[in-house]
């Protein structure tokens, strides 16, 4: 008995030496304010009025009618809250007791299982818990909160240490990973990458410290049934409009959210993000079926 | 009873996770380093203690073509020993053959970078950097995507690691892991330090390291004034200088950040000054016309044996690097790369040009030859443990 007490005091011990910000992996108790019920959010991935299959080819993409072969198709959702009768939006405390697709108020969002890069397993939905109560509207951004996006990726948790949603070079993950073919074969297939640009970081304190181009795309559903409704993100809604058979020279083929390919600029505005100056219209790639 | 279940069972992971164990428990000896005293010691993150045994491991990661996807790279493929760390190629070649728009760079004295890599003001941790060319998809360099289990499942496997992670991890129940991999990766870049060369003794008041014409290069290199009458025409130490000869620099005492970028005029394409697509510094990360061109001054040492020079590798010798300058910007005269680097809106303002009489020539090239550490090219320490 004694022994179990100090093994428990341990581990709080090492927990607080570790600096974390506190609540990851945590039961999400806050109990007693309350019955917390649970919710599922549903999403799906689509090419137009298609499912997203890994692998499938889809024809009549972009501005000039591009056929694609697709192989994956993965985001990050953060602080995902439902609005309730009141009109207030109410966080989803996501449930992180699988330890697997969610932590904290980050979830991936996984609709390949086809690519070298990925893997066979899946995931569609949120879940979580929120207060009692009736709500109609949803609210969520494509991305992962700065506070865990710049971490050490090799020792952070599920969903956070998926390697190929990390992109090293700009010190976080990429929100946002579609790609075309495979790109083991052959490196010109066109690929969607998305996530923070021109960041810096401080030799003194190591790691990054700030982005200038966040690129998290802010999704805003008036009306939303958590019930019945699913979150659609759809492929052909984000690249309409754009030439995906043209590449600007020196550029990776499709965009890899650099600042300076003018191949992201219509991507940039279908997802309601600023690009070389624009001013963002409203997200076209995320709705509500 | 569940509850307490989970919690033991989180509690090694938690210790595997390897967050925040500072090894003041393990019984290693403090690590020294062996460096002159005109010299700092560099900056250690607090989770990762050099060591002796993590520096050895790190050494056989680093040569180790276990490394890369298809077996046929390592680290140290494209950063070899008797090149100061460098490949001689002007532009690298990963282990699926894509050509990297940028030329390695040394890993001499990395750890006293104040950035990482050419041109990247996020990156400034030798453990995060490691993950780029390990993991990165564009350039592919050691091609592992998405095989970090399989790489794991390497080192297990291997008759000498279970035992060598073991050592250099002695915290951790489980250490064979992608931040145990990094940590000493990067310890062992870490402790390749390079500050033997003639200068060094030189500067550690040995008055015979330098023959006179090097000294008069050295001389002309921190501003002397040159046979036009012009003092300091030749500007060389405003960009690298220091115990680096890079002022972009950091160690343990530094306490400002000190990275810059420059643009030093070798392109000109259009009005807005832009670089060859693809490889235009700065700009590729901002998006800002001012960084189109900007890179990290890099440190000189050992530059002699560097070859060829520039982000790009453009330039293929110390001759031709001195008349770039000596001319305030390189002049492309036609193809796809015309235009006048001089004119260049962001070129460095320190980019004036200068005469410079063919004995000042070779006087400054006698002085870089002089930046040569012999030791650090044949140090045992620093070599391929799989070399025969």
């Amino acid at each position: 008995m004694n022994k179990t007490t100090i093994l428990v005091a341990t581990l709080a011990l090492v927990s607080f030496g570790c600096g974390d910000s506190g609540g990851t992996g945590g039961t999400g108790g806050t109990g007693g304010e309350g019955s917390a019920v649970a919710v599922t959010i549903q999403f799906a991935a689509k090419v137009g009025m298609a499912d997203f299959e890994c692998g499938e080819t889809y024809d009549n993409l972009g501005a000039n009618s591009t056929s694609l072969q697709l192989d994956d198709f993965r985001f990050y959702v953060q602080d995902v809250e439902l609005k309730n009768a009141e009109g207030d939006y109410v966080p989803v405390e996501l449930d992180t007791d699988d330890n697997r697709w969610q932590v904290e108020n980050v979830a991936l969002l996984d609709f390949e299982d086809c690519s070298e890069l990925g893997d066979p397993e899946m995931n569609g939905v949120v879940t979580g818990t929120v207060p009692e109560g009736t709500y109609d509207g949803l609210r969520f951004a494509m991305g992962v909160p700065v506070d865990l996006n710049h971490d050490n990726p090799s020792v952070a948790p599920p969903p956070l240490n998926v390697g190929t949603m990390h992109w090293d070079w700009q010190g976080g993950y990429k929100f946002l990973r579609i790609d075309s073919g495979n790109i083991m074969v052959n490196m010109s297939n066109w690929r969607m990458h998305l996530g923070s640009t021109d960041c810096d970081g401080d030799p003194l304190a190591g790691g990054t410290t700030m982005c200038t181009n966040s690129n998290r795309v802010e999704v805003d559903f008036n009306t939303f049934d958590p019930e019945s409704d699913t979150v659609l993100a759809d492929f052909a809604a984000m690249v309409e409009g754009a030439a995906l058979d043209v590449n600007q020279d020196g550029t990776p083929f499709g965009c890899m959210a650099g600042p300076s390919d003018g191949d992201c600029a219509p991507l940039f505005d279908n997802l309601g993000l600023p690009f070389d100056g624009s001013e963002p219209e409203v997200q076209q790639f995320f709705s509500v079926e | 009873m569940k509850h307490l279940t989970h919690i033991l069972i989180l509690l090694p992971l938690i210790l595997g996770a390897g967050c925040g164990d500072s090894d003041t428990a393990s019984s290693s000896e403090a690590w020294v380093w062996d460096l002159p005293d005109t010299v700092p010691e560099p900056r250690v993150p607090e989770d990762n203690p050099m060591t002796a045994p993590k520096v050895e491991l790190g050494r056989f990661l680093f040569y180790d073509k276990k490394l890369s996807g298809n077996q046929t790279q390592s680290c140290g493929t494209c950063h070899l020993q008797e090149l100061a760390f460098t490949d001689g190629l002007a532009q690298a070649e990963g282990s699926t053959g894509q050509i990297h728009p940028r030329s390695s760079m040394s890993i001499a004295n990395a750890g006293y970078a104040a950035s990482l890599t050419w041109a990247n003001e996020a990156m400034v941790m030798l453990e995060r950097q490691a993950l780029v060319p390990i993991f990165g998809e564009d350039p592919v360099e050691l091609g592992m995507a998405n095989m970090e289990d399989e790489l794991l499942r390497r080192m297990r496997d291997d008759e000498r690691y279970p035992e060598m992670f073991a050592a250099a991890f002695p915290d951790q129940a489980d250490p064979i892991n992608l931040d145990s991999i990094t940590k000493a990766i990067a310890a062992f870049q870490r402790q390749v330090t390079s500050f033997k060369s003639p200068v060094d003794r030189w500067q550690q008041r040995d008055l015979t390291a330098l023959n006179e014409s090097e000294q008069r290069g050295m001389a002309l290199f921190f501003g002397g004034t040159n046979a036009a009458g012009v003092e300091d025409a030749f500007e060389c130490f405003h960009c690298h200088g220091g115990f680096l000869f890079s002022q972009s620099s950091d160690d343990a005492g530094q306490v400002f950040n000190q990275k810059f970028f420059m643009n030093n005029g070798l392109y000109n394409l259009d009005e807005d000054g832009s670089y060859p697509p693809g490889n235009e510094g700065m700009y590729e990360m901002t998006g800002d016309p001012l960084d189109k061109g900007r890179f990290k001054p890099p440190s000189l040492r050992n530059i002699a044996v560097t070859a060829p020079y520039m982000h790009d590798g453009s330039i293929a010798t110390l001759e031709e690097v001195l008349d770039h300058y000596a001319r305030g910007g390189r002049l492309i005269e036609s193809g796809p790369n015309a235009g006048d680097g001089r004119n260049n809106p962001n070129k460095s303002a320190l980019l004036n040009g200068f005469e410079m009489t063919e004995q000042e020539k070779q006087d400054l090239i006698a002085f870089l030859r002089a930046l040569t550490d012999d030791e650090l090219l044949n140090n045992p320490a620093y070599s391929d443990p799989f070399a025969e």
